[in-house]
């Protein structure tokens, strides 16, 4: 797939970035943490940390810069050729009600049953792309545009653990309480980051994840009128 | 163990930092000034990462057994039973004693250390607090009167006071030019390097923020999120430089326009808000020789305290 950009930043950092003007690719974002996840293991490496597209590796010390810009190429190529694998996570979601109290608002939004808003919430299988934000906290694509929701005007100051939600053309869980725009359509039950487990992320860059309804709220109501 | 009697502001526990979890989006932390931290540890004989309290304005905290210590960073001023503590000097301090630290002078964080550091548990490979999330340190917290920390164990080889050459804060922060630096325009360029930047009152551990003239690109430019490190400068769309320090988020989505060198961050994290600070353009080797200079200063402290035991 010929050379990728690969630029330096500060003293001993470097950052592949492959296509920085072509759209979003995610079969490059697969070969990203592939190359990533090799690149944790070497101890010239301190962090390996994929963002939308790119790369940005930290190394120990700025000598092995000359020598990582040939391995990163290398490494590059040979992505090329691998067998991708990745682990795939099915998070049961309790959609409506009191554990997602913009559900009715973004059914209203476009125009469709809650339902239907959870029929396409649960029907594409979503890549993580990258972790960041806070611990733990995925953005993941693979959104139905259909339910696509812009984020709320005044963002929370509390939005609890656990909560699912759209915002825009994303949507994600929130690890921890924390402030947050988006719209909450359900809660999850389980616990994304906990930082005395190994490795502390239940989600990792690269993983795929699917969402399922545990309990159908509400069926047929027409939230539009 | 030290038991902490009064602190104002704000103090946590904090060592070199917590690498390697970037991918998982939790934070470097670590101390913002990562030479006054070193300096610490060094002249305690302790290992590079030992952990040390990090405070910013006064703090009083009473030994519970004999112990050495070290005050060093931001120039505070402080005593123990009477006597006068000079601060980058290791000190003894008996069992009982009240050690008053009040400041700073200049500048604004210090750092205590103490002989085999602090007993903390580690959280992800390292003791440092991540306040926004909430772990490591002390129960992931800010330090409060009333906390008792541990102290670990150790046989003292020490027997006499050692202090350390202070170095000096003119406020010229060198960096290598960053990634989208070319996308501002050539004025923006010429601000960004010349013009004296004042830093604002919304600097904290995750980032300090500078006033001035504000910066331009020649076009809209679409970033896609990226890894980030303490040093980035990034800007925002207020034009105005935000640099990221030890707590800053693992990824961001801003053009970086420079990147502060590891040598001379802790110049800016010593800055109070309205202090001016300048950029200095310079290459990877000048960052380099910036480096060495550092591992020099500590070579020459090692000889000095190896010579005086």
């Amino acid at each position: 797939m010929g050379n990728p950009i690969i630029y330096r930043l500060g003293e001993r950092a470097l950052v592949l970035d492959p296509t920085p003007s072509t759209p979003i690719s995610m079969a490059l974002q697969r070969k990203l943490c592939w190359i990533a996840d090799l690149c944790r293991d070497r101890q010239e490496i301190i962090s390996a940390v994929p963002g939308m597209n790119n790369l940005t590796l930290t190394l120990s010390a700025m000598s092995h810069i000359p020598s990582w810009q040939q391995q990163l190429q290398q490494l590059w190529d040979e992505a090329e050729s691998a067998q991708l694998s990745s682990r795939h996570h099915v998070i049961e979601v309790k959609y409506g009600g009191r554990y997602g109290g913009d559900l009715d608002a973004v059914a209203r939004h476009h125009q469709i049953t809650t339902d239907e808003v959870i029929a396409y919430h649960t029907a594409p299988s979503y890549q993580v792309c990258f972790i960041g934000f806070m611990p733990g906290f995925a953005y993941l694509t693979g959104l139905d545009s259909r339910i696509a929701t812009p984020r709320l005007a005044s963002p929370r100051q509390n939005v609890p653990a656990g909560s699912v939600g759209i915002g825009g053309e994303q949507t994600g869980i929130y690890p921890a309480m924390s402030p947050g725009g988006w719209q909450l359509i359900g809660h999850c039950d389980i616990e994304l980051f906990s930082p005395n487990h190994n490795p502390p992320s239940l989600l990792q860059p690269g993983d795929s994840l699917s969402f399922t309804a545990l309990k159908p709220v509400s069926r047929g109501t027409h939230a539009a009128n | 163990m030290l038991l902490i009697n009064q602190l104002v502001g704000m103090a946590t526990i904090q060592d070199l930092g917590r690498y390697g979890y970037g991918h998982l989006g939790v934070a470097q932390c670590g101390a913002i000034d990562r030479q006054a931290l070193l300096l610490a540890n060094k002249l305690l004989n302790n290992l590079d990462d030992c952990a040390a309290i990090e405070f910013t304005a006064s703090l009083t905290v009473t030994f519970n057994q004999d112990c050495w210590f070290t005050i060093t960073g931001a120039p505070f001023i402080a005593n123990i039973a009477q006597r006068n503590i000079w601060h980058g000097w290791r000190n003894r301090a008996r069992k009982g004693e009240t050690l008053t630290i009040m400041g700073p002078k200049q500048g604004r964080f210090g750092y205590l250390a103490v002989e085999a550091g602090f007993r903390v548990d580690s959280v992800m490979a390292s003791a440092s607090t991540d306040i926004n999330s909430g772990f490591g340190g002390l129960n992931g917290r800010l330090l409060q009167a009333g906390d008792q920390i541990g102290i670990n164990p150790s046989n003292t080889n020490i027997s006499k006071p050692v202090g350390a050459v202070i170095r000096q804060n003119n406020r010229k922060l060198r960096a290598l030019p960053g990634p989208e630096l070319q996308h501002f325009t050539p004025q923006s360029r010429q601000a960004f390097w010349q013009q004296h930047w004042q830093v604002s009152d919304q600097s904290n551990r995750m980032g300090y923020r500078l006033s001035g003239e504000t910066l331009q690109t020649h076009n809209l430019i679409e970033m896609r999120s990226h890894g980030v490190m303490p040093g980035v400068v990034q800007i925002p769309p207020t034009g105005e430089p935000i640099v990221l320090m030890a707590d800053a988020q693992a990824t961001g989505g801003y053009p970086r326009i420079a990147t502060v060198i590891e040598a001379d961050l802790w110049k800016l994290a010593q800055c109070q808000p309205s202090d001016h600070v300048q950029f200095e353009h310079v290459s990877p080797a000048q960052a380099d020789e910036a480096n060495q200079e550092w591992q020099r200063y500590f070579y020459r402290l090692q000889r000095a305290m190896n010579h005086h035991g």
